[in-house]
């Protein structure tokens, strides 16, 4: 039981994770109808300038402030520069340039930083909290604590600001938006940054966990797809609860079902979206589209 | 005396144009009714008005170019369209729409009060306050849509087809309202309304257009009784 829950608990952890990631691609997904696929691209790049910021004496909190500014202004550009280009644009259009935006994200870290792995300090106390023969890291409840503190965060802003409440007007309807004398441009812009910096904190959580590299949030975009189409695309908490079930799926799987193994862990997340495609498009969380005929 | 002069207005979607010249001018605090048959650019006029379709010509308000300026902008300058559909933000709440209709102004007693004066108008909307608007009724959206419109105090106020969709008991209320609104507070009103006979009843000038050109004007009075008009828009012959 208690190796059962322990299983449960680097689940929760790895879930955390996905889940920051998972809610960058819905914040952009409400505002724009765009799936985002550079979103990891973003973060991974995010977390090299907390890198680079740490490797010029920069303490790790003050480096995380600045990489969160230097994200949410990045988010804002990119969607001024890029993504206004194509607004209204069929889907195939959007997916493409995000597909493009990836590639080129991934080549701008590797011919600044190289793809020679990097190492990134965890922020977190080493050691474990023992539970009933459970432990649980420090690093993992520290990933929980801080992705927890992001949804709070966001849940003040859209719930209880002025500026929030206008960002969900422009998500529901963007002309009427515009009618009561709302700025979509600049809100959609916000959304990017916002997004971006939602990502950046996935970035610098994942970064110590796996190695910093070009490459390191392929992996972890799937499970943010699974844990976005599992929770409902348009859905912030659904993202959330839909990171946590796919991480505890994955680990769970790795460990008790043999075929899977660690290498197939990978295909965890592809079997949740195909299940949840198949059986409950709209996944868990997300509102089915009515359209009067 | 004209507080929103329109001349010489010209809107295109593409290759098609829909509004070929239009002229128009409405007096501060009155209510101007347009009508005329589907398709005849009504609803593009009122877009054009609020910035939402981009147009050639000029449009004033109160001395103020509104031609070329975005919807936001316009909105910011005081006019309220409460567009085609209504508009309105189906997964907020009652009364998160209609704050939104508030939202160039800064918050505060003011649109504390104006919130309570559009609850008392459209009482429905008072026991909604926390309901999602999308579950409301088709003839209690249409009052949070003008509700809404009323929130930002505007100058100008733009309707577009409230009675569709309506029953007519519903729709003549809602027409006394905006008239009993027109009255309190000044506020000039455009409506587009297919129902000539509702509109007519509270405007003091309309104007008929048809294939996007504007081939009769006058007071309601004049505009009732002319023949043309009875036997297209009001169904029975003089």
């Amino acid at each position: 039981m208690a190796g059962f829950l322990q299983q449960v608990v680097e689940g929760l952890g790895a879930g955390a994770v996905y889940a920051s990631l998972a809610l960058a691609l819905v914040l952009i997904y409400q505002f724009t109808g765009i799936v985002n696929f550079a979103q990891g691209e973003l973060a991974m790049f995010s977390a090299y300038v907390a890198w680079q910021a740490m490797a010029a004496g920069l303490p790790f909190w003050a480096a995380l402030a600045l990489t969160l500014a230097v994200s949410f202004a990045g988010g804002m550009l990119i969607e001024r520069i890029v993504i206004r280009l194509v607004e209204g644009a069929p889907e195939l259009t959007l997916v493409i340039v995000t597909v493009g935006l990836f590639i080129f994200v991934n080549a701008a870290a590797g011919w600044i930083w190289t793809f020679l792995i990097k190492d990134f300090p965890n922020p977190f106390p080493r050691g474990a909290l023992e539970v009933g023969g459970v432990s649980v890291g420090f690093s993992t409840l520290g990933v929980l604590g801080v992705v927890a503190l992001v949804m709070g965060l966001l849940y003040l802003l859209f719930q209880h600001t002025k500026i929030g409440l206008g960002m969900r007007a422009v998500a529901a309807n963007p002309d009427s938006a515009r009618l009561v004398g709302i700025r979509v441009g600049r809100t959609l812009a916000l959304g990017w940054g916002l997004a971006a910096t939602v990502g950046a904190v996935s970035g610098v959580l994942v970064a110590p966990l796996l190695f910093l590299e070009p490459n390191m949030m392929g992996g972890v975009l799937i499970y943010a797809f699974a844990a976005a189409t599992l929770g409902g695309f348009d859905s912030p908490a659904g993202a959330v609860a839909g990171g946590v079930i796919v991480g505890v799926a994955e680990t769970l799987a790795g460990a008790y079902v043999p075929a899977v193994g660690s290498d197939l862990k990978i295909g965890v997340p592809l079997a949740i979206i195909l299940g949840v495609l198949l059986v409950r498009p709209r996944g868990l969380f997300g509102r089915a589209v009515v359209e009067r005929a | 005396m004209s507080f929103l002069v329109v001349e010489g207005l010209v809107v295109g979607y593409g290759e098609a144009r829909v509004l070929h010249g239009v002229d128009l001018s409405v007096a501060e605090g009155e209510i101007c009714a347009i009508l005329g048959p589907n398709g005849a650019g009504k609803t593009t006029l009122l877009r054009a008005l609020s910035g939402m379709v981009r147009a050639r010509g000029v449009i004033r308000l109160g001395g103020t170019a509104l031609t070329g300026r975005p919807p936001d902008a316009v909105a910011r300058l005081g006019v309220a369209h409460v567009p085609e559909g209504r508009g309105t933000f189906m997964p907020l709440t009652v009364e998160e729409n209609l704050r939104l209709g508030a939202f160039v102004r800064r918050g505060g007693r003011e649109v504390e009060d104006d919130l309570d004066r559009v609850c008392s108008w459209f009482p429905p909307l008072r026991d909604r306050l926390g309901q999602v608007a999308g579950s409301l009724s088709g003839g209690e959206q249409q009052m949070l849509a003008l509700g809404r419109a009323l929130m930002l105090r505007p100058k100008v106020l733009l309707l577009d087809e409230p009675s569709l969709g309506l029953a007519p008991l519903v729709t003549r209320e809602l027409f006394r309202i905006v008239q009993a609104i027109n009255q309190e507070e000044r506020t000039t009103v455009v409506v587009v309304e297919q129902n000539a006979h509702l509109a007519l009843g509270v405007a003091r000038q309309a104007h008929v257009l048809e294939t996007g050109r504007i081939v009769l004007s006058g007071t309601a009075e004049r505009i009732r009784a002319d023949e043309q008009v009875a036997q297209s828009y009001l169904g029975y012959r003089v």
